[in-house]
């Protein structure tokens, strides 16, 4: 009778530890549903699931210029702009790239900007399989957030379980200071209109 | 003797099981409510303040009858405009700021606030992290409202759990009223405000 209970007691004590154990190591539901990332680096074609994407060039500038209904803008900002240019192209159905972060080397997330209104060149890019076409990808970034920074090319802001490219930009050249090496006083969007789409 | 002892100890046992339940019931009932109530602090409002995921600092409020940083009011109306620095304390971009500040004891007819970026009149963009950004929180006012010489807005903060109790995710949330800010409220005549552009 004693034994049994001891028993009873020994196999309590073991599935107590067995669910704390489990419960600490096991990965959490945001870790069980988080994107998945694809790494690559810069000038390097990504393959997302659902778009391909290469980062082509990443610009620095104190000011954005642009025209919005007829008026020029002068956007100023508290950090860095940071004007991503990549290429997109579809892999196998016409969809959509709606979704840029600048992810700093401790983790910060910087979403891509709020401030221009909708531009043909700005997120959401419409891609189609077969056609390459650049899209730009627009940040404030603190000058301490670009050493060692990567960019999250994502479908969907919210996308649980779908690919992110997750691009290094550890070849954006940067002085002893970590600041970018050049960085321009003024940056006009619309000068620097690269065709949107069909170039090759 | 051992005997009494036991009978003594269930006594007290049960004396204290009958009191705790009495409390219970009492604070269900809330018999508890007629307790004086803990009045939210002041705040300095010449300081930073760590508010959940921001971190604020009123610069000044008015009164406006003018279209303020952008934002349209209906004839009639004026607007109760409160500047203020704002800093993401969190590690991404957000824009949960629509409740940090509320104003206390006015009528508001839309309850919200219109937020825009003071830099260039942007409409409720996301902060970026450690980014400090001027912040202008436009309410609406009835033309004929009273504001006070002095209004004190209420701050709201909310606190960080790494896991939620439903799907175990990070987040913000239990929004507490942190304290009071009480700013001189200037009245701007109609046309001496700047466009803020």
């Amino acid at each position: 009778m004693k034994i049994r209970a001891i028993g009873n007691l020994l196999i309590l004590a073991a599935t107590v530890a067995l669910s704390y154990g489990m419960q600490v190591s096991k990965p959490h539901y945001a870790e069980l549903t988080a994107p998945i990332p694809i790494d690559g680096a810069m000038h390097d074609t990504v393959r997302a699931r659902s778009f391909d994407v290469r980062l082509d060039k990443v610009v620095f500038a104190r000011t954005l210029k642009t025209d919005q209904f007829g008026q020029t803008r002068v956007l100023t900002t508290s950090g860095l702009w940071a004007v991503v240019t990549t290429n997109l192209t579809a892999t196998s159905t016409s969809t959509t790239v709606a979704d840029g972060t600048w992810q700093g080397r401790t983790g910060l997330r910087y979403h891509q900007t709020e401030r221009l209104s909708y531009r043909q060149d700005m997120p959401p890019h419409a891609v189609d399989p077969g056609l390459e076409r650049n899209g730009l990808f627009v940040f404030e970034v603190p000058p301490d957030q670009i050493r060692g920074a990567s960019l999250l090319v994502a479908a969907r802001q919210f996308a649980p379980l779908d690919a992110q490219a997750r691009i290094s930009l550890d070849a954006v050249p940067t002085g002893a200071d970590g600041q970018p090496a050049e960085i321009l006083p003024q940056y006009d969007l619309d000068a620097a209109v690269p065709s949107v789409q069909g170039k090759s | 003797m051992f005997k009494t002892a036991r009978s003594r100890f269930q006594t007290w046992i049960t004396a204290g099981a009958g009191t705790i339940a009495a409390l219970f019931v009492a604070g269900l009932m809330g018999a508890f409510g007629a307790l004086p109530a803990h009045a939210p602090p002041q705040l300095p409002p010449d300081a930073a303040i760590d508010a959940g995921r921001w971190r604020v600092q009123s610069v000044r409020a008015y009164v406006s009858r003018a279209k303020v940083y952008g934002v349209p009011l209906k004839p009639g109306q004026k607007a109760l405009v409160l500047e203020a620095d704002m800093t993401n304390r969190t590690a991404q971009s957000d824009k949960a700021y629509f409740n940090v500040f509320a104003p206390d004891g006015l009528a508001l007819p839309d309850g919200l606030p219109m937020i825009a970026l003071t830099r260039d009149q942007t409409l409720t963009p996301e902060l970026h992290p450690g980014m400090t950004e001027r912040m202008a929180y436009v309410w609406p006012l009835a033309g004929d409202a009273i504001v006070p010489a002095n209004l004190s807005f209420g701050i709201t903060a909310e606190i960080f759990k790494p896991r939620d109790n439903l799907y175990g995710t990070p987040g913000w949330f239990n929004p507490t009223r942190l304290g009071t800010v009480t700013l001189p409220i200037a009245d701007l005549p109609t046309d001496s405000l700047g466009t803020g552009s």
